[in-house]
């Protein structure tokens, strides 16, 4: 890496996750803005992040605009820091989901509704407390504009963070999101005491129809077995305080979806985003299994004994 | 007005546009060496095949490869700007204003009377006649509001070899200013045609030169022209369509021609704004339908594709096609879609960029880094694979269907029904088999024509002139006297109460216009 200018950086959300990158970025001595809506100055946010409540100040401050919104309010946001935005800016966003019955890409979401075409996206295993807390972590960064994940990689590469870069944008959203469902079959097959082999026999196959899901949405295939991809599914393993994993344990544990979602402390995307995704590979003729197993589950139809034997039957 | 524009003043600016280029591609040139060396094994390879002619060019590189290793970086720099020049020259071309007033009023009149003998006497009618015939449609008001402001880049789709005259016509009907175009070499040896070519502001693209330092010769050149005002036309697919399906993926490095042009321009001390313009050239019977569709198929099919006769690889006369054109209303239509900045921003008539939501961008903003107006390789080379798949959507949205079209959508759909499963190849071997009764080929157009004008109701298509609300059999009709005696094979054969599906390769080809829509069969994807 050469040597990079100290370039200004703009974070959009005052949740953890916001929180987090910001902290990242201003460990790396970047002078960081972080904007949010609440009135208050989060506790664990590092003194040198200057905040602010105005998306107008945010993009004065910096080119380069790191969005961690909650996918729920991505597209209103969005349309409000178009207001402000031009052309230079460059915006990327850390959000795990795919937006409305069109599955449409975050990034997508951001080229309707601001002016700014050199758009990008975060993924990767890491969790917003690795980046609080300064623990060694692997963030993985995606743009079709090099310019984009070059300037995402001088803000928070550093001794703690490694960032891989992809140009396969869409890859990295499909697999982020595709991934997010599979951390709650993970955490409900945990939860039924599927044996460690038969776990890892199940998650490759998940893994594989997110593969074929995903090229079918116009991904490559080798996203899928990247950082963002498989290297997300390895950390999962053993990071049991997951949301989305304790929502799948939730489940089978007898919860309904609706009590399951008001357990978890986060939003979790997979509830609305599974039935999508098996329309979506049915449409494609792509096989799509564990998801469409996971979409009976959600929906309460099925029993844990007949959620093993489905799985354990030959297609 | 039109006649305001710089093409106009073309041959004052001539050879300082060669010396432009010239100075441009040597900056450029990040390695002399290895740019020379390349041009000088490309066309070693080329030309030793047979010199003839070009005796002397290949002479000329046989010394320079010899010669190259020991020159010095200055000598190697002197050698790039010699030989761009050599390109540069050869491509530049030249505007006769006189010529251009002259074939723009004959044209019409010669192209008709040619082909329509009893109005020998009455050209005006003629005339007339091939205006109607040539229906233009789209925001041709703003595009003329444009042309004032900035830059126009055309970009059509592309069939046949009619295509740049068909539009040049169309330009100079609608008060558009000329546009300069590319045309292959090839067509400059004919000593008339070339003669209208030079003058009209075509330059000359030699295709058989492959290597980079003639490309780059010839990028820089258009690059120059745009910066400089100089509306130009692109055909982004790059050759003509072999299938018939609208384009969906472009070549991009004439395209990328338009972001370069802009950033340099806004280096100058008048900024050229750059306006992109999709269109659509659709026509009831295309010139070179069997040649193109047999091209295709030998190409996808390979050891699967079985020639059937040499019969229909002989190539129609000009002569047949537009007699038959001017038969018919709107058997020519050119659509122009809404036109866009080279970042995919809609552009409103007094030239403002506005993005998805309506809010104004300036497009400079795209291409500044720290105020200044840069260019970049990978980012520039992104926003042109965008602009492409914005045209490309255009395309799709601005596709006209005509009754040759969509009849021939409803018989290849009958022909698909009665083999399921059969693979295209198969499917095709099926000539003068399949009996349709009128009344059932009256159902399925009748079925295709209500499913377009469902999706252009959605704005995703676009119905010929007349066709929507005419009965089948008006549009069966139509389709059938285009066809009747101008292919040499009958498409659809009458029988006794129906027709009898002949030359299911043309069938293919008039089908492949619904193919991008999902209207139609779509050979080049997976079957659902």
């Amino acid at each position: 890496m050469g040597e990079h200018a100290k370039t200004p950086v703009g974070i959009l959300g005052g949740g953890r996750w916001g929180l987090a990158l910001a902290c990242a970025v201003a460990r790396n001595g970047h002078p960081t803005l972080l904007h949010s809506r609440r009135a208050e100055r989060p506790d664990a946010l590092a003194p040198e992040v200057a905040v602010t409540s105005e998306l107008g100040a945010l993009a004065r401050h910096s080119r380069l605009l790191l969005m961690a919104v909650p996918s729920d309010v991505v597209r209103e946001v969005a349309r409000a820091l178009g207001d402000v935005v031009d052309g230079a800016h460059l915006i990327v966003h850390g959000i795990r989901g795919l937006s409305g019955e069109g599955l449409t890409p975050i990034s997508e979401v951001l080229r309707e509704e601001t002016p700014c075409r050199r758009v990008g996206a975060l993924g990767g295993p890491a969790l917003a407390d690795d980046l609080i807390e300064g623990r060694a972590s692997v963030l993985a960064v995606a743009s079709r504009y090099p310019e984009v994940t070059d300037a995402v990689r001088a803000a928070l590469q550093g001794p703690l963070m490694r960032v891989s870069v992809s140009h396969d944008l869409v890859g990295l959203e499909w697999s982020s999101a595709l991934n997010g469902a599979l951390f709650v079959a993970l955490g409900y097959a945990r939860a039924i005491g599927v044996p460690p082999a038969l776990l890892g026999g199940f998650l490759t196959r998940g893994l594989h129809e997110a593969a074929r899901i995903a090229v079918a949405a116009g991904a490559e295939e080798r996203s899928l077995f990247g950082v963002a991809g498989v290297g997300d599914l390895l950390a999962a393993m053993s990071q049991d305080d997951r949301p989305e994993c304790q929502l799948g344990a939730a489940l089978a544990n007898g919860a309904t979806l609706a009590e399951a979602q008001a357990r978890s402390a986060l939003r979790v995307e997979a509830a609305t985003l599974v039935p999508r995704v098996v329309a979506f590979a049915r449409e494609h003729r792509v096989d799509a299994t564990i998801f469409a197993t996971m979409e009976a589950v959600f929906s309460g139809r099925v029993s844990r004994d007949d959620v093993l034997s489905g799985l354990m039957q030959r297609r | 007005m039109a006649e305001a524009a710089p093409i106009f003043h073309f041959n004052d600016e001539r050879s300082f546009i060669v010396e432009e280029v010239v100075a441009r591609v040597a900056q450029g040139a990040r390695d002399p060496l290895l740019l020379l060396n390349d041009a000088a094994w490309c066309e070693i390879r080329r030309l030793e095949a047979r010199p003839g002619k070009e005796r002397a060019e290949y002479e000329r590189f046989r010394e320079l490869a010899r010669s190259i290793g020991r020159l010095s970086e200055s000598e190697r720099r002197r050698r790039v700007e010699e030989v761009a020049r050599h390109y540069a020259k050869d491509i530049a071309g030249n505007f006769d204003p006189r010529v251009y007033a002259l074939s723009t009023k004959v044209l019409p009149t010669a192209l008709s009377l040619l082909l329509s003998p009893k109005d020998l006497t009455l050209g005006l009618r003629a005339k007339g006649r091939l205006r109607e015939h040539l229906v233009t449609q789209g925001p041709v008001e703003r595009i003329r509001a444009l042309s004032r402001r900035g830059t126009v880049i055309f970009a059509p789709t592309h069939l046949s070899n009619l295509d740049s005259v068909v539009f040049g016509f169309a330009l100079d009907r609608e008060g558009l200013p000329p546009a300069t175009y590319g045309a292959g070499k090839n067509l400059f040896t004919n000593p008339f045609l070339s003669y209208f070519m030079q003058n009209l502001g075509a330059y000359r693209v030699d295709r058989r030169i492959r290597h980079d330092l003639y490309k780059e010769v010839l990028k820089t050149y258009s690059s120059v022209l745009i910066e400089r005002g100089y509306h130009s036309l692109f055909f982004p697919g790059g050759t003509r369509s072999r299938s018939g399906i609208v384009e969906e993926k472009l070549k991009l490095g004439l395209l990328g021609t338009g972001v370069e042009g802009f950033v340099h321009s806004l280096r100058r001390s008048h900024p050229q704004r750059v306006f992109v313009v999709p269109a659509t050239i659709n026509y009831m019977l295309t010139l070179e339908a069997s040649t193109l569709i047999a091209d295709y198929l030998a190409e996808v099919g390979r050891n699967r594709y079985i020639i059937e006769d040499d019969e229909s690889t002989r190539v129609e006369r000009v002569v047949t096609l537009v007699r038959k054109l001017v038969m018919t209303t709107g058997s020519v239509v050119i659509r122009f879609g809404e036109p866009m900045d080279p970042f995919t921003n809609r552009v409103l008539d007094d030239g403002r960029s506005v993005d998805h939501r309506g809010r104004t961008v300036d497009p400079a903003t795209y291409v500044t880094r720290d105020g200044q107006p840069v260019l970049d390789e990978a980012r520039d080379a992104q926003y042109t694979r965008e602009l492409g798949e914005a045209i490309c959507r255009s395309y799709a949205r601005e596709t006209v269907l005509l009754a040759s079209h969509l009849v021939a959508g409803a018989a290849f759909g009958k022909l698909r029904d009665q083999f399921p499963g059969e693979d295209l190849f198969k499917l095709l071997r099926h000539r003068d088999e399949v009996f349709v009764p009128s009344d059932e080929l009256e159902r399925r157009v009748d079925d295709l024509v209500g499913r377009a004008a469902a999706l252009e109701d959605r704005g995703g298509i676009v119905l010929g002139p007349g066709v929507r609300g005419a009965p089948a059999s008006a549009v069966i009709d139509a389709a059938a006297r285009a066809w009747s005696g101008y292919h040499t094979n009958a498409v659809l054969r009458p029988a006794q109460g129906g027709v009898v599906l002949g030359d299911t390769n043309l069938l293919l080809y008039y089908q492949n216009r619904l193919a991008v829509s999902g209207l139609g069969f779509h050979p080049g994807r997976r079957s659902k």
